[in-house]
């Protein structure tokens, strides 16, 4: 037990900022003192694959910087019909499309009903003109004179020269968020902190940026002030719906990361390898999805990604079953990148019924054959390795059980590699198998989150011990980690419980992190 | 005017022949017996006892008349005395000779005045020129002188209880001479004078028999002397003047009675009470000599309480002769044939009384008192005249000062016993529970329980006696039982204030135990926080984890359940069954796993498998945790 | 005429015709009567020579000695008592002369005198070693000494925001404390100060109030930190103007006042907007509070349609630039917490509720004219007192500090109290205090939350409040002097050994008037008005509450004056002794080592060995700000779930906090130990409840 106990002391040690350096120095078994960022388990070897914000901070700061990245893109203009072409794909998908049919928003509602108010987390956009553009539940017409007057608050106080943040009221939140020319309003029964609530509706707010660059919005509105952006966007809310969603289910958007299909290293290198020898001029970067997973990311010399855009691509890939109609050819802003221009996306399915896409991002928008001459190579390359077999085969169990690291009390865990900007967390145990309890985790991983992130009293540590579950939540210079533990479990053992888990997951980090990313 | 008569005479007296030409009575005080003697003996003597049974018939022949008759103590000898030379004896003790047996006086020319039994067979003669101190051997009929002292003797008195003789000597009589006798010794007590108001010239016998009483008033041997007034000393008023005789050492005036008033009077001691009867007024005064006088010296005594005459008799004023009165508590009317003991009726003295301190301090000196006392108490709660908070408070005081000597009497008796008889023991008696003693329980029964139920008095007050109470009982460093705290609580609750109570537990002046925190559990539905006071209580009585236990798996505090027993490292040993019946009526999934996962561990932990003992009869709940989250949830044997 | 062209004829004749009299030369009136405080440093160089006659650079005693004959020869020359303490003063560096920075010192509008001003904080004297404790807590680098840079701040310490002290003030400060002359105050330097110079209080306020300054503010004198503050108050009633037009009668309450009218018109319209709008989504549950970048807005509807509201502007940095261009004012929009402030503004409405009952009672009695009156009265006062800046958890609470004491001296306070309600039977109720600590409550809870309030951080602490005449200058004195049904006078007779501190102040004055404050509490149906009395012996207090429509004469009070006063004083020195006694047994050290905060929803118990002192303008606490507000967040998340909850952070400056929830309990333990871990902290706090708590269940 002593033993531990100390362990657990040293482990609780660190901290101290040591000045980072990316170069791979020899990896401790665990991060315990001394530890470096860039030598966490899950480290990036040679470099990061992304602009890796430290943390979701950056999100809030003003996004609209990146004009004037090197790659040269088409600029809006004739992007009208480019959103026809991308618009029109939707149309054609819209009714086979299986998760979103699951997915299909209650539009019908009564937005004076019961049911309607008490949605966990209504979304609202609207033109500075007040005009809808966008509402989560509940039709925009239906909600035009409520939109309207949250424009007008919105503007009162702007008259004070002051800006509005949020109303509260018990269990209920109102957390506004103007991003001319767009105002977004979200209204929430959860207790997420207003910094989670903003950084949702940045991602909503980017993701519409990513249907119509900043420079189109900023161009329509000021010409046409209350234009009815709806019918630029008709037929693409399912992509909001669905990120909204996402961001109640999926980790990587609280942490700014993305995770790892778990692969041998050995066989990841060889589908790297294989994606960077099909390049090809303009094209940006490779990136190969399992689901939602990554499998691997190839990208051209320093131009990086950003995780947001990442995510919003995943999005993309993930809300459409369109692209296993063959291949997919798509314009599409990465704001984060850069928010006046779309890159154009090749997006198909390895095999139709593969739950493998490989999305090829080109600067050039006659790329099109270009860019299926490089899956074709990289196929080509791909079979002939024996990789391929060992991919299928990973595919098939995307994910582990937290069995496998061997701490009994221990249910679920989130671990981010700062970075590698990569997190790993295994399957949900049986307990949390219902949605509600998948949430309600989520929601209180968000909330540690929050807490370890306050914009003004940031914490090392964090831990709580509640009737549900005990917690605890730790960041240091190199990683973040979160760990539900049953509400029996001792603090000795959440101690003990970290740094054997740090050890497990220094043992497996080539398998669930990507380790060297490959450029081309 | 009836019910204020605070003395009587007792129901049934001790009736005898009355006195008459042919019936002499006479009265031995030492066996409390009345001798009716018919014709000299002749006719008979009846002998009555103070209980009718020890009556005793028997003749004898008549020599002559009798001066004075007395058994020897147990019946056994009796002793006649007809001339004032000798004494005739009569043995009662069956199969010994019965022919009497005759004793003369040793001194020459002296006169017998009396004699006294000591003993059963030691008996003292009282000549005028001394006394004589005889053994009596019935089987031989005949007597041994055992001692004898020569002194002019005046007259003399003789004390039974404590067998001690007092002779009046010198010309005025005024310096009394005792003498003590105990089992075949006689010893010489030293003499004292009584202080006579006026000395007479020239000298004269001033000081009579009548003036003169001996008696125990508090386990102490008192001489009481009448002290008339008189014209020439300027005493206003008659007083009894105590005087204090110890066994051995001088004795000295200790108390004086100011009986506030002239005339003749009698005198008689009735549960410690000095009685004076006072013929004139027919009325009766009494005297506690214990009972302090702020107001005057300390050792003079005013009446306790107004005179009054006794009930249901007056002392008539007639024919005086043929009423006397004999210590302690006599009283014979020889014409009619009656012995009565008088009696103190406490109930009267109650309203006789303002000073309810005072009345206190007088009831529990006296025998009877428990049920006055509680109705006293009764009488300041509820009572017309209600009494104030610091009333009541001295009341209490004075009950519970009694109460915690009985206690320590108790206690330090208990701790002698236990160290074993051997040290001291000879002087350790158990220590007598007289009705002065008013414990808790006796309170509680006879006064608060049906005060606090009474309508007419305001809550606050009846808080505030109760409160009075408890600081009583503390102060004196007496455990509180538990239901008066009790009382506290349903008053408190009566009334809903909560709040109080919250404070009066949260200072610990309704001190933990489980009775009480039980009660506050029973509270919860009315008063919420309750609960929190009670668990608090079960964790400083630190014996009723079991208890906290069920309090929190009643409240389906499952987890808080197994974290407290965790803390307290019983988690080992309790039953699984247990908690996982509770967690399962939940209803709640997630409870439900955590509780089946930990016990599981625990398996692990003590068993090496994870896996519960048929004993445990948990099959049912490893079923429905399959059904709820599938076997692969269930834990696996670990190897390592 | 030596200072013709520099001073003021007027003024100086003035000046020493006040001071003709022997020893009642005061150079700090002196130098403001003849107008030379206001001189710019040139004057006040001239004047300086003037004095120094012997050109020496310096005022030597002798010189001091004749110094008012410098302004007019016929003047009288100073009492060696007079100059030795013009001396004293003026002589920071102890050359026994005066310099000519220090003249300048001298004559500086020194408002701040640490003497005068301990006076006023009058803190309750500690320990020598609870001395040393403090100054160890503030003296982080462990140097040993307190600087005199630290001095400075000293003001800001107290209050974050007030001015810096002037290197005078500074000076005669450290030269005060700092025996060994070494330019700083050391432990033992206090010690020794403590005899001499001020008391062992002093130097513990003095330790302590440094402990207010969050580093942000230590950072230096080119950033200028604004803690919140209140920028408007008011009170409205949406039915009162339901006409267009009409607006401004839904107003009954607006501070400031100055506000123009139209613009009182639109903040409130906002207010209704926000609330309007906030239905739409939770019928049932009323909007809150209003975050925007600049301030928080606080909605409290009191009554049915009377609204609460109150703005706080959020704290702010003014960092200058350079060339010349505005400051850039940075909002620290995350400092603000809603629970605090929230509470504050409830508070304000059971304070009104206290004193007047409630709106609706107004209305009835008068109309809306004399509910307009009675908040204008009420509030004018009020809100001087609220002091946003030093609202913190404990505002939250509410709570009310019980005083620890044996159960015998219980029973004896509780005969008291039943004797006394027994033979006054006017008196309804009756609370008991010591120490400014409750021992007993007749009123309800929520009754006596609100009075104990009052009585501690109003009644009982006017003095203190005092203080704040210089941290926060401008028009706070003049406050005082107008509040004077709130007693401040009683306190100047503080050492009388009993008195009433409400009501008359000397019984035996003919003139005295037997009018006591009126309070409102509440019934089973409603609410009645009592009069409150409130009489103190030593340091025990009790209340008595007596219905007000009862008209309370001289005799009565005698008869209560003479009834209470002897038995109260008496009971005062039974607790005091038995106090000190306990305190012997259980150990007094025990307590400075842990700093928690300790809270009973159920009994409204409150402890706390973080706040040295809490006041409605003082809050003391021992520990960093920022540290408070994580203490906050911590109960924020407990609120949420009626469940019990343990949390435990490493905050970025290594303190560790942890905050546990049992039952109805909050305990909230803030741990200075750098480098232990999440189980070694477990056990402090385990040791703590052990030692607090033993008699108590908390759930592991």
């Amino acid at each position: 037990m002593d033993g531990v106990a100390q362990r657990g002391a040293a482990s609780w040690e660190n901290g101290t900022l040591a000045p980072v350096d990316r170069l791979r120095t020899e990896r401790a078994d665990s991060p315990t003192p001394g530890l470096v960022e860039g030598t966490e388990p899950g480290a990036g070897q040679k470099s990061a694959m992304f602009i890796h914000a430290q943390s979701f901070e950056d999100l809030t700061a003003a996004a609209e910087q990146e004009v004037g990245r090197e790659a040269e893109l088409d600029q809006p203009g004739e992007c009208g019909e480019d959103l026809k072409v991308l618009v029109g794909e939707q149309a054609i998908e819209e009714q086979h499309n299986s998760d979103i049919a699951s997915e299909s928003r209650p539009k019908e509602e009564d937005v004076s009903s019961e049911t309607w108010r008490s949605h966990r987390k209504h979304v609202f956009v609207l033109s500075e003109a007040g005009k809808p553009i966008y509402s989560r539940y509940g039709t925009e017409e239906a909600l035009s004179s409520t939109m309207g007057v949250m424009m007008a608050l919105v503007s009162f106080v702007e008259a004070e020269k002051n800006i509005i943040r949020s109303i509260h009221a018990d269990g209920c939140k109102v957390v506004f968020l103007a991003k001319s020319p767009l105002v977004l309003v979200g209204v929430y029964r959860t207790c997420q902190s207003d910094k989670e609530l903003l950084r949702e509706l940045q991602y909503i707010y980017y993701q519409i940026v990513s249907l119509l660059t900043l420079t189109q919005l900023n161009h329509i509105f000021k010409h046409k002030q209350n234009y009815d952006l709806r019918r630029l966007l008709a037929g693409s809310e399912y992509l909001t719906d669905n990120l909204l969603h996402r961001l109640d289910r999926d980790p990587g958007l609280l942490l700014s990361a993305v995770t790892c299909l778990p692969l041998a290293s050995s066989a990841r290198d060889v589908v790297s390898s294989s994606l960077q020898a099909a390049k090809s001029k303009s094209l940006v970067f490779s990136i190969l999805l399992a689901g939602d997973c990554l499998v691997t990311l190839v990208r051209k010399k320093d131009q990086f990604l950003h995780h947001i855009d990442l995510h919003l691509v995943f999005n993309l890939v993930g809300s459409s079953s369109s692209f296993r109609e063959g291949e997919g050819w798509t314009p599409i802003c990465l704001p984060k990148f850069n928010t006046a221009g779309f890159f154009h996306a090749h997006i198909s399915y390895l095999e139709p019924a593969s739950k493998l896409c490989l999305i090829l991002v080109s600067t050039d928008r006659e790329d099109f054959f270009n860019m299926s001459d490089c899956k074709q190579r990289f196929l080509e390359r791909l079979n002939k390795r024996s990789a391929y077999q060992a991919l299928k085969e990973a595919v098939k169990c995307p994910s582990y059980s937290v069995e496998q690291v061997g701490i009994p009390e221990l249910r679920h865990f989130l671990y981010k590699s700062k970075s590698s900007g990569l997190y790993t967390s295994p399957e949900f145990p049986a307990v949390y198998q219902s949605d509600e309890e998948q949430e309600r985790l989520m929601g209180l991983y968000q909330d540690l989150h929050s807490h370890l992130h306050h914009p003004t009293r940031p914490l090392r540590s964090f831990y709580r011990c509640s009737e549900t579950e005990n917690l605890l939540a730790w960041v240091t210079s190199g990683f973040e980690l979160y760990l539900c533990f049953s509400p029996l479990g001792t603090k000795a053992l959440a101690v003990s419980a970290v740094n054997k888990l740090l050890k497990w997951i220094r043992k497996e980090e080539d398998r669930l992190f990507i380790l060297s990313p490959l450029t081309y | 005017m009836g019910e204020e008569h605070y003395l009587e005479l007792c129901e049934n007296p001790v009736q005898f022949e009355h006195a008459s030409s042919v019936n002499n009575v006479f009265f031995d005080e030492a066996n409390k017996q009345v001798f009716a003697v018919r014709s000299g003996g002749a006719t008979g003597v009846v002998v009555k006892g103070p209980d009718d049974k020890s009556s005793v018939a028997f003749r004898m022949d008549d020599k002559g008349e009798v001066k004075c008759i007395k058994f020897s103590i147990g019946n056994k000898i009796l002793a006649v005395q007809r001339t004032s030379k000798s004494v005739d004896f009569i043995n009662f003790i069956p199969d010994y000779p019965h022919t009497e047996f005759t004793q003369e006086c040793k001194t020459k020319n002296a006169n017998v005045l009396g004699f006294c039994w000591t003993n059963w067979n030691e008996i003292v003669f009282i000549t005028d020129q001394g006394i004589e101190f005889y053994q009596v051997f019935p089987d031989k009929r005949s007597l041994k002188l055992l001692k004898s002292q020569s002194i002019n003797v005046n007259w003399y008195q003789y004390c039974p209880e404590t067998a001690v003789i007092l002779l009046s000597t010198t010309v005025q009589g005024n310096i009394l001479q005792p003498f003590a006798f105990r089992n075949g010794t006689m010893s010489k007590m030293t003499k004292f004078e009584i202080e006579l108001p006026v000395i007479p010239k020239p000298a004269k016998l001033s000081l009579s028999e009548r003036d003169i009483a001996m008696a125990t008033i508090y386990g102490q041997l008192f001489v009481m002397y009448l002290k008339h007034h008189s014209r020439t000393a300027n005493s206003p008023s008659a007083e009894v003047v105590l005087y204090h005789l110890p066994r051995d050492g001088a004795c000295k005036k200790s108390h004086v009675l100011k009986l506030n008033t002239t005339g003749k009077f009698a005198l008689n001691i009735v549960d410690n009470l000095v009685v004076v009867h006072h013929q004139s007024s027919q009325t009766s005064l009494i005297f506690d000599i214990k009972l302090k006088e702020p107001d005057c010296a300390v050792n003079t005594h005013q009446p306790v309480l107004p005179a009054r005459s006794i009930h249901p008799y007056r002392i008539p004023l007639s024919d005086s002769s043929s009423w006397s009165v004999f210590q302690p508590d006599i009283i014979i009317s020889a014409s009619e044939g009656y012995l009565w003991y008088l009696q103190v009726k406490l109930p009267p003295t109650v309203n006789l009384l303002q000073d309810k301190g005072k009345l206190m301090d007088f009831l529990l000196r006296r025998r009877d008192c428990k049920m006055v006392i509680l109705s006293v108490c009764s009488q300041i709660l509820e009572g017309g005249e209600k009494g104030s908070l610091p009333v009541v408070a001295t009341v209490f005081d004075k009950l519970n000062q009694v109460y915690k000597e009985y206690l320590e009497a108790e206690q330090t008796y208990t701790v002698a016993m236990e160290s074993g008889p051997s040290r001291g023991s000879a002087a350790q008696k158990r220590p007598v529970r007289t009705q002065a003693v008013i414990d808790q329980s006796d309170m509680y029964t006879h006064v608060l329980s049906s005060f606090t139920e009474s309508r007419g008095v305001s809550h606050k007050f009846i808080i505030a006696v109760l409160m009075e109470y408890i600081r009583s009982l503390n102060q004196f460093q007496i455990t509180v039982q538990h239901y008066l705290y009790e009382l506290v609580i349903k008053t408190l609750v009566q009334h809903n204030l909560f709040y109080m109570l919250h404070q009066f537990l949260q200072y610990h002046v309704l001190s933990d135990s489980k009775p009480l925190a039980c009660l506050l559990l029973s509270l919860e539905s009315t008063y919420p926080p309750a609960h929190q006071l009670s668990l608090d209580m079960l964790k400083r009585l630190s014996t009723a984890n079991d208890e906290i236990v069920e309090v929190l798996l009643s409240k389906q505090q499952v987890l808080g359940a197994l974290r407290f027993i965790r803390s307290v490292g019983g988690h080992d040993n309790v039953s699984a069954r247990k908690f996982l019946d509770a967690a399962q009526q939940t209803g709640d999934q997630m409870l439900f796993y955590t509780v089946f996962r930990s016990f599981q561990q625990r398996n692990q932990r003590l068993r090496g498998s994870p896996s519960f003992n048929p004993g445990e009869h948990c099959e049912e709940h490893v079923v429905h945790f399959k059904q709820l989250f599938g076997d692969q949830a269930l834990m696996k044997p670990s190897t390592v | 005429m030596a200072f013709a062209g520099i001073l003021n004829e007027a003024d100086v004749t003035a000046a020493l015709a006040a001071c003709q009299a022997a020893d009642t030369f005061d150079y700090k009136t002196f130098f403001g009567k003849v107008g030379l405080s206001g001189k710019s440093s040139e004057d006040v160089k001239k004047a300086f020579k003037v004095i120094d006659q012997d050109e020496s650079g310096f005022i030597e005693e002798e010189e001091l000695k004749l110094f008012l004959q410098n302004f007019s020869p016929s003047a009288r020359a100073l009492t060696d008592a007079e100059t030795k303490t013009f001396l004293a003063a003026g002589d920071s560096d102890g050359d026994g002369k005066i310099g000519i920075d220090e003249f300048a010192a001298l004559v500086a509008p020194d408002t701040f005198c640490y003497k005068k001003f301990f006076e006023l904080c009058g803190l309750s004297s500690k320990t020598p070693q609870e001395v040393k404790d403090v100054f160890q807590i503030l003296d982080d680098d462990n140097s040993g000494y307190i600087e005199e840079s630290e001095i400075k701040f000293f003001l800001q310490r107290f209050v974050p925001g007030a001015r810096t002290l002037t290197d005078a003030e500074a000076k005669s400060f450290i030269s005060a404390a700092d025996d060994d002359s070494d330019g700083k105050i050391g432990v033992d330097g206090t010690r020794h100060a403590n005899q001499t110079a001020f008391g062992a209080k002093e130097i513990q306020t003095q330790v302590t109030l440094m402990l207010m300054i969050s580093p942000r503010m230590a950072s230096g004198m080119q950033e200028k930190q604004y803690t919140p503050s209140l920028l408007s108050f008011f009170i409205y009633n949406p039915t009162f103007g339901p006409r267009e037009g009409e607006e401004e009668k839904k107003i009954l309450f607006y501070h400031p006042s100055d506000v123009e009218k139209n613009e009182k018109i639109r903040n409130v319209g906002l207010c209704e907007a926000i609330v309007q709008f906030t239905r739409t989504f939770c019928p049932t549950k009323p909007a809150k509070s209003l975050h925007t970048q600049k301030n928080r807005q606080f909605f409290f509807e009191a009554e049915d349609n009377f609204w609460i509201v109150m703005v706080v502007r959020n704290p702010m940095i003014e960092k200058p630039n350079k060339d010349g261009k505005p400051p850039t004012i940075e909002y620290q929009e995350e400092e603000i917490l809603d629970t605090v402030y929230g509470a504050v503004v409830r508070q304000c409405y059971s304070m009104y509720k206290l004193f007047n009952g409630t709106f609706g009672r107004a209305m009835e009695a008068g109309g809306v004219e004399l509910l307009i009156q009675k908040l204008e009265k009420f509030f004018y006062r009020y809100l001087q007192t609220l002091h946003l800046q030093s609202c913190d958890l404990l505002d939250v609470f509410g709570g009310i500090s019980f005083f620890p004491l044996d159960k015998m001296t219980y029973l004896k306070i509780q005969s008291f109290v039943n004797r006394v309600e027994e033979s006054l039977s006017l008196i309804k109720y009756t609370a008991f205090l010591y120490n400014d600590q409750l021992i007993w409550s007749g009123l309800e809870q929520d009754d006596m939350r609100i009075l104990y309030k009052y009585l501690t951080t109003s009644l009982f602490s006017v003095h203190i409040n005092a203080i704040l005449a210089f941290p926060c200058g401008d028009h706070q004195s003049d406050f005082y002097s107008k509040t004077h049904h709130w007693n401040i006078y009683t306190t100047m007779h503080s050492y009388v050994l009993f008195r009433f501190l409400t009501g008359p102040t000397n019984l035996k004055d003919p003139e005295a008037k037997f009018r006591f404050p009126k309070i409102f509490v509440s019934t089973e149906d409603g609410y009645e008005e009592l009069h409150l009395i409130v009489y103190k012996a030593m340091s025990a207090a009790a209340c008595f509450m007596i219905n007000a429509s009862v008209e309370l004469t001289r005799d009565f009070c005698e008869q209560l004056d003479g009834l209470v006063g002897p038995q109260l004083t008496l009971l005062a020195s039974d607790i005091c002794e038995q106090f000190t006694i306990n305190r012997r047994i259980s150990g007094p050290e025990k307590e400075p080592q842990f700093k928690f905060i300790y809270f009973n929803h159920m009994n409204l118990a409150e402890k706390s060995t973080i706040h040295m002192r809490k006041t409605a303008s003082v809050c003391l606490t021992s520990v960093h700000p920022d540290l408070m507000k994580i203490l906050g967040d911590i109960n924020c998340d407990f609120a949420r779930v009626d469940e019990d909850e343990e949390i435990i952070v490493k905050a970025m400056t290594d303190y560790w906090v942890v905050g546990k929830k049992s039952d109805q309990r909050e305990l909230y333990v803030i741990l200075n130990q750098k480098n232990a871990n999440l189980i070694e902290v477990n056990e402090e706090v385990k040791r703590l409840c052990a030692t607090q708590f033993n008699n108590i269940f908390f759930l592991d």
